[in-house]
């Protein structure tokens, strides 16, 4: 037992983390093609405009399930909801935030980019800490409106005329699953502007300039996106409940500051926090790049149902460091 | 004329007295019984290090002299010059510093001052420069005197804090500005691939180092604190690659030491912790005292040891962009410095060393002059003792005089150690 958590304390966790993310974004956009389907309410983004999918991203059906009237969401429908919501919960319950760092395509191909910009010798950019901070709030506005924008279709709000169905699913239309993954299908048409309707001509214009910031912003900044994603959003309500961890012991931790030097979103209480043990933040991806460049034993540790997966550990820290670039 | 023999007299004499007082140190340390072998390669380093004055590394490529731990030395390597720190801890330089100092200044920098004004007309010449943070009030103030004796000085500016990020931001910048003076003055360019390799070796050393940190808390004592501080101290001055090889060959037996079951120093001695101003060779009077009288160091915390080479520089991407940031925040963020405000930190590394350790008492040094250190001697003290643990605060400098009445206190501090242990059982 002993030693099969030395081994798996001093494996590079990157490493195994690059070829899970291949492997999963390979089920969950070209899956389809072996008739793969995981499930329909996934916590991540499996696009379901791409018709080669192997399961299906929630919140497209989310929004769908808010446009019904509340007489409908109070009745039989409700319980229908109910049942969404609580697959989407269980698929995220046992890998918490991880399948932001290990299973979204989306973060897949954010890293991806952050590969190519180094491969190219081009640094990354700078930025004011606390004005990135509050910009990241924005994934909350998002997840609120994807919400009320879609109950404001089967319900008045405050005697407001009803919007008609082009509001449907809002989301879907500003999101870069829909216009980029189809794209690994060969399937293009998400890329044009819709003019069948104003609504949709402005969701659709809108959709192509945020696809546009999200390459250039992931180029730029590692996991540009993620800051705002309301699927983070959504996850984070329910990450407390979740069978694998990420905690902390404050008393080992030093404050040298690795895991906020090589953490991607910049979550500043990795290293600073000192009191909480579930130290899961918000735009937390469950990366475990932390774990692996604590150099003190024992101090930042992932754990499933209890049982400790990934510890940080000064030897494992060294073997990592040194073996690099042999 | 007169002058520059007067010179040369005083250099002679103060040479004669460092030589003398560094093997006087060394009898004493290789006094005790039971010395590691490998230790050999440590006693006559300083032995050849101290025989004739202060003598600096030598082998055609430029000094750099540091005089703090702050000073990011990987730097100083990849512009591919060699970093010594000149922190001295020479009673000899003490009194010649002790000419043109204030006598209520630090020994540390008294001596360190000492060791430069006498040596000035060689050291002026054999130094690119001299790097001083600016940490406390008597290091900021060299600066000046230095440049006076016309030696070459960088100032490295550091923050007063370390909590936000705006401080984090300038010593950044200030580390990057660093750089960029450094190999202007070293006359090469550092490139990533140069980092890398700096960054590489002292990774290496600190990996032996925390092995070695490791072996001295073995519940079976293999090796004393006293000769701990040589190793890290000869940090301070040796070629990196010989230090990793003589210490990893030191680890290597004291391995086979621990498999053998042997024990240094009575497995009962009480278990004790080091910290405060920083005991630098020659000057090892304290700890070794606390040794001769039946303790033992098993951690410390000090700059010219464990705070030297624990911590590890992280960085994510290969290039220059993102190296010299991660060296910066090596320096600054788990720094327990006490020329930082607030400096919970340290107080906090103290306890879980205690904790983890099994420490039974902690000896705290403050040299005279030295005020950070001694005003936080309050705080410590305080929270050791709600922790149960007791404390032993001495206030000292680098004269041998009160050799005799420390260790009269330093034994009966000790003596309550073991007593409480015996009442205990
Ligand atoms: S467009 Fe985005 S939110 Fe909608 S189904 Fe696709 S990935 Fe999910
Ligand atoms: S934050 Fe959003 S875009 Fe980023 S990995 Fe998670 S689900 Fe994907
Ligand atoms: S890397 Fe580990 S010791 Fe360093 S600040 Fe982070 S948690 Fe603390
Ligand atoms: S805190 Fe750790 S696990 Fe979370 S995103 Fe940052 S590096 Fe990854």
């Amino acid at each position: 037992m002993s030693s099969i958590r030395k081994f798996l304390n001093n494996s590079d966790i990157n490493r195994f983390r690059f070829y899970f993310q291949l492997v999963a974004f390979g089920l969950l956009v070209y899956g389809g093609y072996l008739s793969i389907n995981i499930g329909d309410q996934l916590p991540t983004f499996a696009c379901v405009f791409d018709d080669k999918r192997g399961g299906s991203c929630y919140l497209m059906g989310f929004q769908h399930q808010m446009t019904f009237p509340y007489a409908r969401l109070f009745s039989g429908a409700g319980i229908g909801i109910l049942i969404g919501l609580l697959t989407f919960v269980g698929f995220f319950i046992i890998f918490n935030k991880a399948w932001c760092g290990f299973a979204c395509p989306l973060g897949a191909i954010q890293d991806w980019l952050t590969m190519l910009r180094c491969k190219m010798g081009i640094y990354y950019s700078s930025y004011s800490e606390p004005v990135f901070k509050r910009l990241s709030t924005i994934k909350y506005i998002l997840l609120a409106l994807l919400i009320l924008i879609p109950m404001g279709i089967g319900n008045s709000f405050f005697g407001l005329p009803t919007l008609n169905h082009d509001f449907g699913v809002p989301f879907c239309m500003i999101c870069p699953g829909r216009t980029l993954l189809p794209l690994f299908n060969g399937d293009f048409s998400q890329l044009a502007i819709d003019f069948s309707s104003k609504t949709k001509m402005v969701f659709s214009g809108l959709g192509l300039g945020i696809t546009g910031m999200f390459l250039a912003g992931a180029f730029a900044k590692k996991r540009f996106f993620c800051l705002f994603c309301p699927m983070s959003a959504l996850h984070y309500i329910f990450s407390r409940a979740s069978l694998l961890r990420l905690t902390k012991d404050g008393e080992k931790c030093t404050r040298c500051g690795n895991c906020y030097r090589v953490c991607d979103v910049g979550i500043r209480a990795i290293a600073d926090d000192l009191e909480h043990i579930n130290i899961v933040k918000d735009d937390c991806m469950m990366c475990l790049k932390c774990v692996s460049a604590c150099p003190e034993d024992g101090c930042l540790k992932a754990s499933f149902l209890g049982m400790p997966v990934y510890e940080s550990t000064a030897e494992g820290f060294f073997r990592r460091r040194l073996k690099e670039d042999d | 004329m007169i002058e520059s023999e007067r010179q040369a007299r005083v250099r002679k004499s103060t040479s004669l007295h460092l030589a003398m007082e560094a093997a006087e140190t060394l009898r004493q340390i290789t006094e005790f019984p039971d010395n590691p072998e490998s230790m050999a390669y440590f006693y006559d380093l300083y032995q050849s290090r101290f025989k004739d004055g202060m003598i600096l590394p030598q082998n055609g490529k430029k000094l750099v002299g540091t005089m703090c731990l702050q000073v990011p030395d990987e730097l100083i390597v990849a512009a591919g010059a060699v970093p010594v720190r000149l922190c001295s801890g020479a009673y000899a330089f003490d009194q010649a510093g002790g000419d043109f100092m204030p006598a209520k200044s630090c020994p540390l920098v008294r001596a360190t001052m000492g060791m430069l004004q006498v040596n000035n007309d060689t050291m002026k010449d054999n130094l690119s420069t001299i790097v001083i943070p600016t940490t406390c009030d008597q290091k900021r103030s060299s600066v000046e005197m230095l440049r006076n004796m016309d030696y070459p000085v960088t100032v490295l500016e550091m923050p007063a804090s370390k909590e936000s990020d705006e401080a984090r931001t300038y010593w950044q910048e200030s580390v990057k500005q660093f750089a960029l003076s450094i190999q202007k003055t070293c006359g090469r360019k550092i490139t990533a691939k140069a980092l890398n390799a700096a960054v590489r070796t002292k990774l290496e050393a600190g990996k032996l180092f925390r092995s070695l940190q490791q072996l001295r808390t073995e519940s079976h004592p293999v090796i004393l604190g006293k000769d701990i501080w040589l190793v890290s101290n000869s940090y301070f001055f040796d070629d990196p690659d010989q230090w990793c090889k003589a210490v990893g060959k030191l680890i290597a037996e004291l391995d086979s030491r621990k498999s053998a079951g042997f024990s240094a120093i009575n497995r009962k001695a009480p278990r004790l912790l080091f910290t405060g101003s920083p005991p630098i060779f020659p000057n090892l009077k304290l700890p070794i005292l606390v040794e001769q009288a039946g303790g033992l160091v098993v951690a410390d915390e000090t700059c010219s040891s464990e705070r030297l080479l624990h911590d590890a520089v992280v960085f994510d991407e290969k290039n220059l962009n993102d190296m010299v940031p991660a060296i910066a925040d090596r320096y600054l963020k788990p720094c327990t410095c006490p020329c930082l405000t607030p400096n919970t930190d340290r107080a906090k590394k103290i306890l879980e060393m205690v904790r983890s350790n099994r420490v039974e008492g902690v000896v705290y040094q403050a040299f005279s002059g030295c005020l950070p250190y001694e005003m936080e001697q309050r705080g410590i003290s305080d929270m050791l003792s709600r922790e149960g643990v007791p404390m032993l605060f001495v206030e000292t400098d680098y004269s041998p005089e009160d050799q005799g009445q420390l260790s009269t206190r330093v034994e009966a501090f000790i003596e309550s150690i073991k007593v409480r242990k015996r009442k205990k059982q």
